[in-house]
């Protein structure tokens, strides 16, 4: 018999001259499901790529000025359905911030130990999932049950796993359960312990690190260009993060590093995933230490903030607040406001357009990995084929928030 | 710190800046349409604007103004830390004419940005290496965010299949779901010939 | 004009007018639940109350009053100023007039708010004026605060039936007595009058007698809370659902303006609202008008008829073009009084300049017992109209004698009713007889084509009314059925006659009022 691997001298083969065209997606599930590559190949080089989004578009935006500004908030949800807290409250800080009011601190409090764990959340799913489409499936496992005991927590606080619509202009919907505080400390600790895990079993894997590191470099020239926010911007060594650079909240009250990477390679998009997540863990335990078990979560304005239902079925001034909140929808001066927070992917940024009644004239949402996807293309142009998978996982593209 | 680089802008630009305000800390320059890309690019390089990242850029649709859209753009210094919003009303009344230059080669974001913004309001970026439509397919007529598209219009690709009995509808009325405060006296008045089109 | 100040605001005024006529004129509302414009002053609701400078050099009319400081568990002695209701106090040069601006007035607004509900049924889930209710507006402007009042609320007849048109709420009336005053000041009628004092007071019909004068609706549209209720769209749309247009009402040649109010979803007039038009009907509509938006729905023809008979509208109007190909000359014109300028210049262009008609009739409703208030006798909207359309046409009642002359064979004919049940003898007489009609009666059904029109909701339209005032009435719902505005369906006819009756909208309509531009 003869052996397999005969010498060949390349240049006597006979290749195809002109690239292929390999088209990728929208149902791939290197493609998270909702993006489409069609790229141009010569062998397995990526010359040309066009990234094309769109495919979870439903119309968000032509939504939000239907309803009042209230019924946005669940339409926000679904948006980042990976951290759907950090957008419900993103958005009821802009409006907040058209209307003039401060929730109590009880709730601020509340609001960003909720949006950390949510962070959590999203840091654990992005880099669970990157692991995973490598073929490091035991990270994915343990990362996502992770994100089970976080979504315990969110079931516990707002009775919703995924999807909350939690949020609300001028508080929450409901205050602290009693076992939050217990339950988020105890969460925190078992998720710092599966990312030690995690670095244990990955930092040391040759073939994990061969696959991620020096892979779709980018620039912090570029990735500034490009609009990066949040993990990738920090990747590529620039230091900005929202809660930092125009702290909210109370972000200014609490103590927080900013890790940043050095070369902006896939590696170190990971890396600073996991970073994150334990400055979440060291926010989460100051805010939850500073947050006071009772007070009021809700500003006191009958204008914005629905009554108590025994109130709304017994009392007509009940009834009526309820009534004038619910069908003409709390007005919002009229105005333009834009608002932005650190979202697991970056800044999110809401740009909201008042015309002083109950509906909302233009909600426009800056997608932070809308603005990320459109860095994909010069990202993986030039690499080979098998790095788009890694490439693409660190961007963390969501598909709700990109196409909305 | 942003009122300084307004005023720096007035100064740089005197015919450009049309009006300013600022509202809940944001600053906000009305620009000369003509004057866009200029200003942009003094922004970008300008050490004392040093606006090195074009957070976002949309429109918004004043269908009873003229010029009808206004480009918005928010403007991030990395570096000083400030923001400014610049914005540019472009279009006729019925959305012709809506032309504005592109800023693709100052910030890369502006690429997708404007791709968007052409796909949902039809404005055009003159210069755009690659301006088609992105969030909505190549197929889909007129633009979803213009607030004349109405929201329950249907643009099936495929056809609806005609089953006997069944009567397919829009999912919403024209403006169900919109709060009451908001009334819509003219829209309804139109008697054109398309709105009485069988 | 002279002026005075209100929260700081130049308003100017008439002499003789009160501080809040002139504030509503000049955009400011001072808020108000007994005052209306139309009718006289009562000044017992409270709301208005203002707070007025004294006149310079003088001190203010102030007087002492002792609140409850709890902070240091003692009364305190407080001035407090002695306001007047807007409403009431005549406006005057050089006036200070705080209304917004003042604490004193925000306290007594909130304390007159709070007295309002204190007995108020919990009633806006089945209420039908939610959403439009003055006490659900002025207690989140005015008061914001919860109840403290925790007794049993004072419990009154509720449902009770004053009228054929109106239905009483005891429980949720404020005793504003608007209804009272609309009863005698309007419809010079004074059948309704005051029972009993304080929290027991409530709205009567006079014994022996119903609520039933021709204004009985108006007593329920100025009723700024749910109290009267008009049996006829109670329970029937919530009114945020609803949508308005302006329109013209068509139930007399008066002319009145109104909102035409209907639901988007499924395409029904709901009612009419009168719209404030000083040189017409000021603030009010009749009964008859009110409840006239019922024929937009009711007796409506919705296909093509061919001798009585269905059929499409494409073949109503070839065989209507094959009747009217053999009219030699014998042609004549029904025009109607119920029907647009619009529609009316459409048929008399294509029957005069292209098919030489000889003779022209206007046709409309018969006339009516008129009430010397707002209802005219004349029960056709545009009357005036179609005579500035044709000034030489005769009453339709004259068609016998060219028809039984043998001077007129065909007819084309709009609307579809007659002033006189004689003429349907006639109209016997014709060989072809093609009408344009919304509604059944006697003219589409002596008809041999009938083409269904729309009626005045579902098309844009002018109306003259009797004092020459010519008015827009715009569109609500689009065309029920198969109907079509008529003056499009006479330019598909002349289409089909081969004429250049191209029109895509109204003003390209030789004659018609809108070509002038001309808009009410």
């Amino acid at each position: 018999m003869e052996p397999i691997d005969i010498e060949l001298d390349e240049a006597e083969l006979e290749l195809p001259e002109e690239p292929m065209l390999l088209n990728v997606g929208p149902s791939h599930p290197a493609m998270h499901g909702t993006v489409r590559c069609v790229m141009e190949l010569s062998g397995e080089l990526i010359h040309q790529v066009d990234v094309q989004v769109g495919y979870l578009h439903r119309g968000f935006e032509k939504m939000c000025e239907r309803g009042t500004w209230a019924q946005v908030f669940p339409y926000v949800d679904r948006c980042n359905y990976v951290s759907p807290m950090l957008n419900n409250v993103g958005f009821a800080l802009a409006c907040e911030k058209m209307l003039g009011i401060e929730v109590p601190e009880r709730c601020q409090w509340y609001r960003m130990a909720l949006g950390e764990l949510a962070r959590l959340s999203d840091h654990l799913t992005c880099d669970g999932a990157m692991a995973m489409e490598l073929g490091a499936f035991t990270p994915f496992l343990w990362m996502i049950k992770g994100r089970e005991m976080v979504w315990d927590i969110m079931e516990e606080e707002t009775g919703a796993r995924l999807t909350h619509s939690f949020g609300r202009v001028g508080g929450m919907a409901a205050p602290p359960t009693k076992n939050f505080k217990q339950q988020s400390l105890a969460v925190v600790e078992h998720i710092l312990g599966i990312v030690s895990e995690v670095e244990k079993l990955l930092y040391g894997n040759r073939i994990f690190l061969d696959r991620l590191e020096d892979v779709g470099i980018v620039s912090a020239a570029d990735a500034i260009s490009l609009g990066w926010t949040g993990p990738c911007l920090r990747a590529s060594g620039v230091a900005y993060d929202v809660r930092k650079a125009s702290p909210y909240l109370k972000y200014d009250e609490v103590e927080f590093d900013v890790p940043v990477g050095e070369k902006g390679d896939c590696l170190d998009r990971f890396i600073i995933r996991l970073e994150e997540m334990k400055q979440s863990a060291r926010i989460i335990r100051q805010a939850i230490a500073r947050m006071a078990d009772s007070g009021p979560i809700n500003v006191v304005d009958p204008r914005i903030i629905l009554p108590p239902k025994d109130e709304v079925y017994n009392t007509i001034e009940g009834t009526i607040q309820h009534f004038k909140i619910i069908m003409e929808g709390l007005k919002i001066p009229a105005g333009e406001v834009y608002s932005y927070t650190e979202a697991g992917n970056g800044e999110l940024g809401f740009y909201l357009v008042s015309d002083g009644s109950g509906t909302p004239y233009r909600v426009r949402i800056r997608p932070p990995c809308y603005y990320i996807t459109g860095g994909l293309e010069r990202v993986i142009t030039g690499q080979m084929m098998a790095d788009v998978v890694p490439c693409f996982g660190s961007l963390n593209m969501i598909g709700g928030e990109c196409d909305r | 710190m942003a009122q300084a680089l307004i005023d720096l802008l007035k100064s740089q630009f005197p015919t450009a800046v049309l009006e300013t305000h600022s509202q809940h800390g944001d600053e906000t320059v009305v620009l000369d349409v003509r004057q866009w890309k200029a200003v942009a690019e003094f922004l970008y390089s300008s050490p004392k604007a040093a606006m090195n990242m074009l957070t976002d850029l949309t429109v918004v649709d004043y269908p009873d103004r003229e010029p009808r859209f206004e480009v918005v753009a928010h403007l991030l210094s990395l570096s000083l830390g400030h923001r400014l919003r610049i914005k540019a009303r472009v279009g006729d009344e019925a959305g012709e004419g809506a032309n504005i230059d592109t800023l693709t080669e100052i910030w890369a974001s502006a690429n997708w940005a404007e791709r968007e913004a052409f796909d949902m309001f039809g404005v055009n970026f003159v210069g755009h290496p690659d301006l088609r439509r992105i969030l909505m397919y190549p197929e889909f007529q007129g633009h979803a965010l213009r607030k004349d598209y109405p929201a329950d219009k249907i643009q099936p690709l495929v056809p609806y299949r005609e089953i006997p009995g069944i009567e397919k509808v829009a999912p919403f009325g024209r403006d169900e779901g919109m709060s009451f405060g908001r009334q819509t006296h003219s829209r309804w008045a139109d008697d054109s010939e398309d709105s009485q089109a069988n | 004009m002279p002026t005075f100040k209100l929260d700081g605001r130049e308003i100017p005024f008439e002499k003789g007018e009160t501080i809040i006529r002139a504030a509503q004129r000049a955009g400011v509302d001072v808020p108000h639940y007994c005052w209306h414009p139309g009718l006289s002053v009562a000044a017992n609701c409270r709301m208005c109350l203002v707070e007025l400078a004294p006149p310079p050099g003088r001190p203010a009319l102030m007087l002492d009053v002792l609140r409850w400081d709890a902070e240091k568990s003692e009364y305190v002695v407080e001035k407090k100023p002695k306001l007047v209701p807007a409403c009431q106090q005549g406006a005057a040069e050089g006036l200070d007039v705080k209304s917004q601006t003042s604490d004193h007035v925000k306290r007594a607004r909130s304390a007159v708010q709070e007295l309002l509900l204190l007995n108020h049924p919990v009633d806006c889930p089945i209420c039908d004026q939610a959403g439009e209710c003055r006490l659900q507006d002025y207690w989140l402007e005015h008061q914001g605060t919860k109840k403290r009042m925790h007794d049993e609320p004072i419990h009154k007849p509720k449902g009770q039936v004053f009228g054929p048109t109106i239905v009483y709420d005891a429980e949720r009336c404020i005793v504003c007595t608007r209804c009272v005053r609309v009863s005698e000041e309007l419809a010079g009628d004074p059948v309704l009058s005051v029972r009993e004092r304080g929290n027991l007071n409530e709205i009567v019909v006079a014994p022996g007698r119903k609520l039933d004068h021709n204004y009985t609706l108006m007593t329920e549209h100025v009723c700024p809370v749910g109290a009267l209720t008009s049996s006829d769209f109670r329970f029937k749309a919530r009114v945020w659902f609803l949508r308005s247009v302006r329109s013209v009402c068509v139930g007399c040649s008066k002319g009145c303006n109104s909102y035409t109010d209907f639901d988007p979803r499924s395409l029904k007039v709901h009612r009419y609202r009168p719209r404030d038009n000083e040189k017409v009907n000021k603030y009010w509509m009749c009964d008859v008008g009110m409840l006239d938006y019922k024929r937009i729905h009711e007796g409506r023809i919705l296909e093509a008829r061919t001798s009585g008979e269905s059929t499409s509208r494409q073949g109503a109007v070839a065989r209507a073009a094959a009747l009217l190909g053999e009219t030699r000359g014998k042609l004549a014109l029904i025009l109607s009084a119920e029907h647009s300028n619009e529609d009316n210049a459409a048929l008399y262009a294509l029957g005069r300049t292209f098919l030489g008609a000889t003779h022209v009739f206007y046709t409309g409703r018969p006339a009516g017992q008129p009430d010397n208030i707002l209802l005219e006798a004349d029960r056709n909207p545009n009357t005036t109209g179609v005579l500035s359309v044709c000034p030489e046409a005769k009453p339709v009642t004259e068609l016998g004698k060219v028809v039984a002359s043998g001077q007129v064979a065909f007819a084309l004919a709009l609307g579809s009713a007659l002033p006189d049940q004689a003429v349907s003898a006639s109209l016997a007489g014709l060989s072809g007889l093609v009408v344009f009609a919304s509604h059944e009666g006697p003219l589409p059904q002596a008809a041999h084509v009938v083409l269904p029109a729309a009626s005045w909701a579902e098309a844009q339209g002018t109306f003259i009314n009797s004092a020459g005032m010519e008015q827009l009435s715009e569109r609500a719902i689009p065309p029920q059925g198969d109907s079509r505005p008529a003056w499009k369906l006479i330019a598909e006819l002349g289409q089909k006659l081969g004429h250049p009756t191209t029109w895509k909208r109204p003003e390209q309509i030789q004659g018609s009022a809108s070509a002038n531009e001309v808009r009410a």
